[in-house]
């Protein structure tokens, strides 16, 4: 069974033990293997579904510590610095790590050092070795160039002039080093060797603040894990509490027995430390996952982190012992309807600054903090007058302004005399306007064709109602006839 | 039978009752044994129920039932019931729209704390609907603290019936962007859970859910739901129902809107002929536990934020067209108020719409003789 990837010949890229051990080698042909052995089997490399792998393996690794980095195709980073105490020390974690992968069925190979470069060369030359801080430099002495991370053709000039092992390029004159084979290599050099500092950068952002529970019993059941998450909030509140601070965003991990990791997020719209609240967000939000979320096997780790945090303010209770504060309510309330039906399901209109009606009431996302998308008002001297006419906007308006047919007008630029829409003919019986709304030239693309102006009216057809049609573009302007459109309804 | 079954069972027939009843009212709105009928089985449902029984009353500054009816007849078509004993409910029970026929017709005016219907027999009503429903939020805003409307409903109907443009919701109702929340779900179960959800909240003025047809999942539970949490957190919840049939629901009051030609804008120099004013709406009573179906046509004054009733001689004087009854098509409202059948047999000639399978009927007669 081995699987195969393009480079100008199919190639084998990876090939498993029974393979190996008919003398198939990677980077061999194809066409080379079939020869000699006609009865392989093989399989089109699927690099997507490799990255998909690597990155749930990340996800999983998020157990032993959140600084979790991807390396090229096939490695992993983790910096567990200050992480190894909860496992019992570098040996135990480590064995632990390589159990875990085997029962996963993952034959992984790991190493931990004090240096990301040592860690990465114990990994892939001296499996399962801990390398104590101070002894990277004999590690690494025996081990091949290819350890030290550096590129084909710094690897293979080096191998040129004799240098085979990272040990003769350590002792070698730093100088012409750096001169005949570039900085490159003295830098992977002195990272490994920790003279210089590394930093791995992690795949998510750290969370400020988390709790997790490990559990000896696996749970399945949506009650329990909502019942873990108020306990784990219960201890988050603590810190929150110490840091002044309420959660504007938490994130629930939930590790599967077999691996799988679950992240469930809700968003708040105001900081929140209190428990009860928090279970009862999750609680909207498990409710709506319920068909995602496949326990399986069950969860043996539940993780709740606080990804944002933002000052919480103090509310002062009366005497009764009571806030009466209406925005929490409906903060929540619309915190657990976003948490249902997602992101959007909360909608605040905002008023934006723009003759076109449609762009004129911005519809955001629920958030506490009621805001104008204008920029603030100069003070002029204009200031104190109302404007005197207010023209008059429907209570309805379409997304999408709807084409109606308009068979005739009074005058060529007058109100139609009756229209077709949505397939039903409506008698005009009385119209204003036209009121006109020109395009916003400020905002269109140079180059970009002028969009025409709309010439409003407000219409009444024969039974009472009140419509908002517009002409779009004029008589005789362009070759093309202007079109009308229904835009809203009146009360 | 558990309890719940039977109080369910005692329900359902309440319900049917009072639908019977508005049945018969429509039909022997003329006769005055079975008016007498009706109203000795209302009375009997007020027992059931353990209201206070009421008063069949002529009164005679009412307003008028229908407009639409030429009045002088001796008909007693206008008779309202006035409930007896309504100083055991809270002075500020019910929310007076101001129009005075409505209100008494509604005995005091509609609940504050209940589910209210709000019905529109056709998508392209929304207008009237939607007017209609913000006035009344307007009055609820004017009498109690600032406090947000949540408007909740389906991505279908938003999309039918065009969004709430909260650009023109300021100046005809006074109510603020900010006061506003709007809520899109993408489904039915979604829109009708929020809404349980809004319903129990204090900290909302009022709920909107509005919903597009009659679908089966809002069904008798589902609003006496709605109901039950609108009465325990005290705050009104508006249904609409845009080109919907009228269902048993729970909700008390359920009314039926179309659109009224507007009123023509007032200059210095009188009424300005051909202009678009205040808007109006006529409202008929669909459903309520005491009145007699009617129809009143109301005008909302966006200036002081009031309806205004509107009598018949108040109809704009030249209509430039004949006015053709709002719903002509659909379910027609007004043939619960038994007015229509004062209308000739032959419906006005449908303008460019389907026409009536009568009128097909007569198109596939040969029409020209000779």
């Amino acid at each position: 069974m081995i699987s195969h990837r393009q480079g100008n010949a199919q190639r084998i890229a990876a090939l498993d033990e029974r393979a190996e051990a008919l003398h198939l080698k990677r980077g061999m042909g194809i066409a080379d293997a079939r020869a000699m052995l006609p009865s392989i089997d093989v399989v089109e490399a699927d690099p997507e579904a490799d990255r998909r792998l690597l990155e749930s393996l990340a996800d999983w690794c998020d157990r032993y510590t959140p600084l979790v980095a991807l390396d090229a195709a096939d490695g992993l980073f983790l910096d567990v610095t200050g992480c190894t105490h909860l496992f019992g020390g570098e040996r135990s974690m480590l064995d632990d790590i390589l159990s875990r992968f085997f029962h996963q069925g993952f034959d992984v190979c790991a190493g931990l050092a004090a240096t990301p470069g040592a860690a990465w060369a114990a990994a892939r030359f001296a499996s399962d070795r801990i390398v104590p801080g101070g002894e990277e430099e004999a590690l690494l002495a025996p081990l091949p160039l290819a350890a030290l991370r550096i590129e084909p053709d710094v690897r293979a000039s080096l191998e040129s002039v004799g240098l085979r092992t990272a040990g003769a390029v350590m002792a070698a004159p730093r100088a012409p080093l750096a001169r005949r084979f570039g900085a490159s290599l003295l830098l992977r050099l002195d990272q490994a060797l920790g003279r210089l500092d590394e930093a791995v950068s992690p795949r998510l952002p750290v969370a400020p603040l988390s709790v997790e529970r490990h559990l000896a019993e696996p749970v399945m059941l949506t009650d329990d894990i909502e019942r873990l998450v108020r306990l784990l909030a219960t201890t988050l509140k603590a810190d929150l509490e110490r840091r002044g601070e309420g959660a504007r965003m938490l994130a629930l991990l939930l590790f599967r027995v077999d691996g799988a990791v679950s992240r469930i997020a809700v968003g708040t719209s105001r900081p929140l430390r209190e428990p009860l609240l928090i279970q009862k967000l999750f609680h909207e939000r498990l409710a709506a996952l319920e068909q995602d979320i496949d326990a399986g096997y069950g969860f043996d780790l539940v993780r709740l982190s606080v990804l944002s945090a933002a000052t919480f303010d103090m509310q002062q209770a009366d005497l009764a012992g009571e806030t009466s504060d209406d925005g929490a309510d409906i903060a929540l309330f619309a915190d657990r309807i976003r948490a249902r039906l997602g992101e959007s399901a909360v909608l605040k209109p905002v008023a934006v600054e723009s003759h076109l009606p449609e762009r004129a009431v911005a519809m955001l996302p629920f958030a506490e903090t009621p805001q104008r998308i204008s920029p603030p008002k100069k003070p002029d001297k204009m200031q104190g007058t109302k404007p005197v006419f207010r023209p008059e906007r429907p209570i309805r308006l379409f997304r999408s302004p709807e084409p109606i047919e308009v068979p005739a007008t009074e005058m060529p630029e007058g109100p139609p005399m009756n229209f077709r829409w949505r397939r039903a003919l409506h008698r005009v019986a009385r119209a204003e306007g036209p009121e006109r709304i020109a395009p916003e030239w400020w905002r269109e693309a140079p180059g970009q064709e002028e969009a025409p102006t709309r010439d409003y009216f407000r219409i009444e057809d024969s039974d009472g109602r009140r419509y908002w049609l517009y002409r779009q573009g004029l008589y005789g302007a362009s070759h093309a006839a202007p079109r009308w459109f229904m835009h809203g309804v009146f009360a | 039978m558990t309890p719940l079954d039977s109080s369910d069972a005692l329900w359902n027939l309440l319900e049917h009752n009072r639908n019977n009843c508005e049945w018969k009212l429509t039909v022997m709105a003329t006769s005055a044994v079975a008016r007498e009928t009706v109203f000795a089985l209302r009375r009997q449902i007020a027992k059931i129920e353990g209201t206070l029984p009421e008063r069949l009353e002529a009164s005679a500054g009412a307003a008028p039932i229908d407009a639409n009816v030429p009045s002088g007849d001796a008909t007693p078509q206008n008779l309202t019931i006035v409930r007896h004993g309504l100083a055991v409910a809270p002075p500020d029970a019910f929310l007076r729209t101001g129009a005075e026929g409505l209100d008494t017709a509604l005995s005091g005016g509609l609940p504050k704390a209940a589910l209210s219907e709000i019905h529109g027999t056709a998508t392209r009503d929304a207008g009237a609907v939607t007017g209609f429903a913000l006035a009344l939020v307007s009055l609820i805003l004017k009498q109690g603290p600032r406090l947000p409307v949540l408007w909740i409903g389906t991505a279908e109907i938003f999309r039918e019936a065009g969004f709430p443009y909260a650009g023109g919701l300021h100046a005809l109702f006074g109510i603020e962007p900010e006061q506003l929340l709007f809520s899109e779900a993408p489904r039915l179960l979604d829109a009708l859970w929020t809404a349980e959800e809004a319903a129990r909240m204090t900290a909302l003025a009022a709920v909107i859910l509005e919903i597009r047809g009659s679908p089966q999942r809002l069904d008798l539970t589902a609003t006496r739901r709605l109901h039950a949490r609108a009465q325990n957190a005290g705050r009104p919840v508006f249904l609409l129902r845009q080109a919907g049939e009228p269902e048993p629901t729970a909700a008390p009051v359920r009314l039926v809107l179309s659109a009224a030609p507007s009123a023509a804008r007032e200059t210095i120099a009188g009424p300005l002929a051909g202009s678009i004013g205040r808007p109006a709406f006529t409202v008929s009573i669909g459903k309520s536990r005491t009145a007699l179906p009617g129809q009143f046509t109301l005008e909302w004054n966006p200036h002081e934020h009031v309806f205004k009733e509107r009598r018949i001689g108040e109809e704009r004087a030249k209509n430039p067209v004949p006015v053709v009854s709002a719903s002509r098509r659909g379910k027609d409202p007004a043939a619960a108020s038994g007015a229509v059948l004062a209308f000739p047999a032959v419906e006005p000639p449908a303008l460019g719409d389907q026409p009536s399978p009568r009128e097909r009927a007569a198109h596939r007669r040969p029409r020209r003789a000779g």
